[in-house]
């Protein structure tokens, strides 16, 4: 997986960092509880010496803990910090984004994503945003607790019913980008995916174009049906 | 005339002795520690095996993509119910079991201060356990492993599965919470003469620690349980958005339970792993009141780390950090007390038996628990590995090292304890190893499709073409691996209780006063109880009784000197 937007990129950063911390500890602890478990094997009866260790060794031990500890807790600020920088709409983005990010609401519900254009439009599972453009996403739910996740664009967030969440990312190549919902919503949960279409400006406009008029042409054939009495 | 003095009455009266029922009557009627303790830790080892099987279909369902064995909703339920069976039912009694049974004999008590709210706790925790299968007969809950709010409201799942969860899990609780009172009631009051708490028992010390911290979090756990019951049966809003609740507040409150019980875990094997080793090793704790002090802070600072699992949540970034460096912060107290856990091995005469194997398994184990978690409480990479496989994998790591590995080593430790048999030694070795191989192939793939392809936690499913379908056959296989080792050790207590080796009552030459008397335990515990002198007074009696040994040796050999050869 390779990270397409900014944001991804440092998270991509500090999950390696945080990969080696772990590989580091699990080697370390491994290596020497097993050195010791086959060097020292003895016969049941031989006494050895009984040695315990004073309070200095353990300070100095926990104070190498606490400076190992203080630097990954340094590090994940420092890359977290990066991770939620807004950023700004490149030369290849939008035009109407440059100042403000382009807002589009995602509403999780069970068991399908609906995204909401600043037009009005809609769309139901796919997502479809222009390239090198900030994108906010405002994430709310209609029935329980749902997880956005786009792993190569932007950093998972929850949608949580009565609450408003917010996920920024700008994506910097055109392409589809798969996600899925991350959070235990009930029956149908490992089939809530979602797509996230990366395409040109110009593409775009005129998806949420066509889009707004598909769904503005179907209304007013459902509204002229019910005027005639064709449907009750 | 002097008035006839009253008949004296016998100081003793004997109404005949008292009817001896059958043991099994007896047993289930006792308030005595020891039998609560013992149908505890058996009663948990058997929701182990349950918990197994749940794990193990699920496996089978997740073995290749889009798989339809199991429909979405029996997934659904057989997660639920494993959730509710590993943690409620297996992890947690089992280590307050094992504390129930020993921490009143390692400080010299001969009961608990209040034997009947134990009885109570256990018979609780079973009446939890019995509503959470009897679910079986109506429909069990659907709603997860946590059942978070809103979806375990009634408004998304009106069966009554989420009101047998939560009652079975409200009833266990209230059952803990019994326990550790009782608990920490005992080790205040009934330490034996000299048994000051620096002193006491690692093992010990870490009963009061988590029975204190099974008063918090159980209390909490109520309370979270009291609300959902209240929104689901009598129209309450605590977890109803937009009128007045909010859902994220079951999200905390479970949360601080479930962090607590994590670290309850923890603790009680790292704590049992710190009795075994000196003895094995044949050394004192390499030092004592590091690892008490780290037990301690591991239930506090861990427990405050509870928003570690909510980071993907609407809370400020303030609070995101703040479990960051409570969660960061454990690297500490963990690292101290795996450091002198090794140091004290370092220079030991090591005897290699099955309880040091496997205290040995739940360091390495934990190990790679905590270190895999140490990313997932890095803000930003909880952005993207948080609900992934990735996540299950760490827990397990974490949570099979202690309550499995640590529990089992416990359990071949005590068994002699408790039986008055040894568990066979050649089975302990093959079930070390398949249970090593099988966390290995169970668990390692699915750090690769949680970290790599982010494939998400408690699916039913998942697609082809997502590049998670290799990882998780083999995850599959191992699950089967892992099963067998689980399954082994499980049949060897079981035959082992009867048919073992007769077990002598200080089996391992242990350092704390469990092994000062017999094996099993009379009810009364202890004849006599010694003044404790040091934090090893085992050690200091059985020098003791050679001490006096040599020196009657030394008068008869003196004696024979001055007797004339013939």
């Amino acid at each position: 997986m390779a990270p397409h937007s900014p944001g991804s990129d440092q998270i991509d950063t500090l999950l390696w960092i945080g990969f080696v911390v772990g590989a580091i500890l699990i080697v370390a602890i491994n290596v020497a509880l097993i050195y010791a478990l086959r060097r020292y094997r003895g016969e049941r009866g031989a006494e050895p010496r009984q040695v315990r260790g004073g309070r200095g060794v353990q300070l100095r031990v926990g104070a190498v803990l606490t400076a190992f500890a203080a630097v990954v807790l340094v590090l994940s600020f420092i890359f977290t910090d990066k991770a939620r920088e807004t950023p700004t709409t490149g030369p290849a983005g939008l035009a109407s984004a440059k100042s403000e990010p382009l807002k589009i609401e995602a509403t999780g519900q069970q068991w399908l994503w609906r995204y909401d254009y600043p037009n009005q439009a809609f769309s139901y599972y796919k997502l479809v945003v222009p390239v090198d453009t900030t994108v906010e996403l405002d994430l709310v739910s209609t029935d329980v607790i749902h997880t956005w996740s786009v792993p190569e664009l932007a950093a998972k967030r929850d949608a949580v019913p009565g609450k408003t969440n917010h996920v920024v990312f700008r994506a910097d190549e055109e392409g589809t980008f798969e996600g899925d919902s991350s959070t235990f919503s009930g029956q149908a949960y490992a089939a809530m995916r979602t797509e996230v279409d990366v395409v040109s400006p110009a593409e775009y406009e005129d998806f949420v174009k066509t889009q707004k008029d598909d769904i503005q042409a179907a209304q007013d054939r459902v509204v002229g049906l019910i005027e005639k009495g064709e449907v009750p | 005339m002097i008035a006839e003095r009253p008949k004296q009455r016998p100081e003793i009266v004997v109404d005949g002795y008292p009817r001896r029922r059958p043991r099994w009557i007896e047993m289930v009627t006792s308030a005595d520690h020891k039998d609560v303790g013992r149908i505890m830790i058996g009663a948990a080892l058997g929701f182990l095996f349950i918990a197994l099987v749940e794990f193990v279909l699920m496996r089978l369902q997740l073995a290749v993509p889009e798989n339809t064995l199991l429909t979405p909703v029996t997934f659904n339920r057989m997660l639920s119910l494993y959730g509710a069976t590993a943690i409620f039912l297996f992890a947690i009694p089992l280590c307050l079991g094992l504390f129930y049974y020993l921490a009143p004999l390692q400080i010299g008590a001969r009961g608990t201060a209040l034997p009947r709210l134990g009885q109570v706790g256990l018979w609780l925790y079973l009446a939890g356990a019995t509503v959470l299968y009897a679910g079986f007969l109506f429909t069990p809950s659907e709603a997860g492993v946590n059942p978070l709010a809103p979806l375990s409201e009634l408004a998304f799942l009106s069966n009554n599965g989420v009101d047998a969860w939560a009652v079975s899990c409200g009833l266990a609780t209230l059952g803990f919470v019994l326990i550790a009172i009782n608990l920490i009631a005992t080790l205040s009051r009934l330490r034996a003469p000299g048994m000051a708490w620096r002193r006491l028992p690692v093992f010990a010390w870490a009963a009061a620690v988590t029975s204190w911290l099974m008063v918090v979090i159980g209390a909490v756990m109520l309370a979270a349980i009291t609300m959902l019951l209240i929104d689901r049966n009598f129209d309450g809003i605590f977890f109803a958005d937009g009128s007045g609740g909010a859902p994220l507040l079951w999200a905390h409150l479970s949360w601080i339970f479930f962090t607590g019980a994590y670290m309850l875990i923890l603790i009680t094997a790292l704590a049992a792993v710190a009795e075994i080793v000196p003895v094995f090793a044949r050394k004192p704790l390499f030092n004592r009141n590091a690892v008490t002090g780290s037990l301690l802070a591991i239930a506090v600072i861990g427990t405050l780390a509870w928003m570690q699992n909510m980071l993907t949540a609407p809370i400020g970034i303030g609070w995101m950090y703040f479990a960051m460096i409570m969660s960061l912060a454990l690297i500490v107290p963990f690292g101290l007390i795996i450091f002198n856990l090794i140091a004290t091995l370092l220079g030991g005469t090591l005897e290699m038996r099955a309880p040091l194997l496997f205290a040995a398994g739940a360091v390495s184990m934990i190990s790679i628990g905590l270190a895999c978690e140490i990313s997932h409480s890095m803000v930003a990479v909880a952005w993207r590995l948080h609900n992934t496989v990735d996540a299950t994998a760490s827990t397990h790591f974490a949570l099979v090292g202690g309550a499995v590995f640590g529990g089992f080593a416990a359990l071949y430790y005590w068994f002699p304890k408790l039986t008055g048999r040894t568990m066979g030694e050649t089975l302990a070795r093959f079930s070390f190893w398949a249970l090593v191989a099988g966390m290995l192939i169970t668990f390692v793939p699915l750090f690769l499709a949680g970290g790599e392809h982010g494939q998400v936690v408690d699916g039913y499913k998942y697609f082809s073409g997502t590049g998670v379908s290799t990882d998780n056959l083999i995850s599959t296989i191992g699950a089967f691996v892992l099963a067998i080792g689980i399954i082994v050790t499980l049949v060897n207590a079981i035959v082992s209780r009867t048919n073992g080796a007769r077990a002598g009552h200080d089996h391992w030459g242990g350092n704390s006063l469990e092994w000062f008397t017999l094996s099993p335990p009379e009810p009364h515990n202890f004849d006599v109880l010694p003044d404790v002198r040091s934090d090893r007074p085992m050690r200091d009696i059985r020098g003791a009784i050679a001490h006096r040994g040599r020196r009657a040796g030394e008068s008869e050999s003196r004696a024979g000197e001055t007797q004339p050869v013939a």
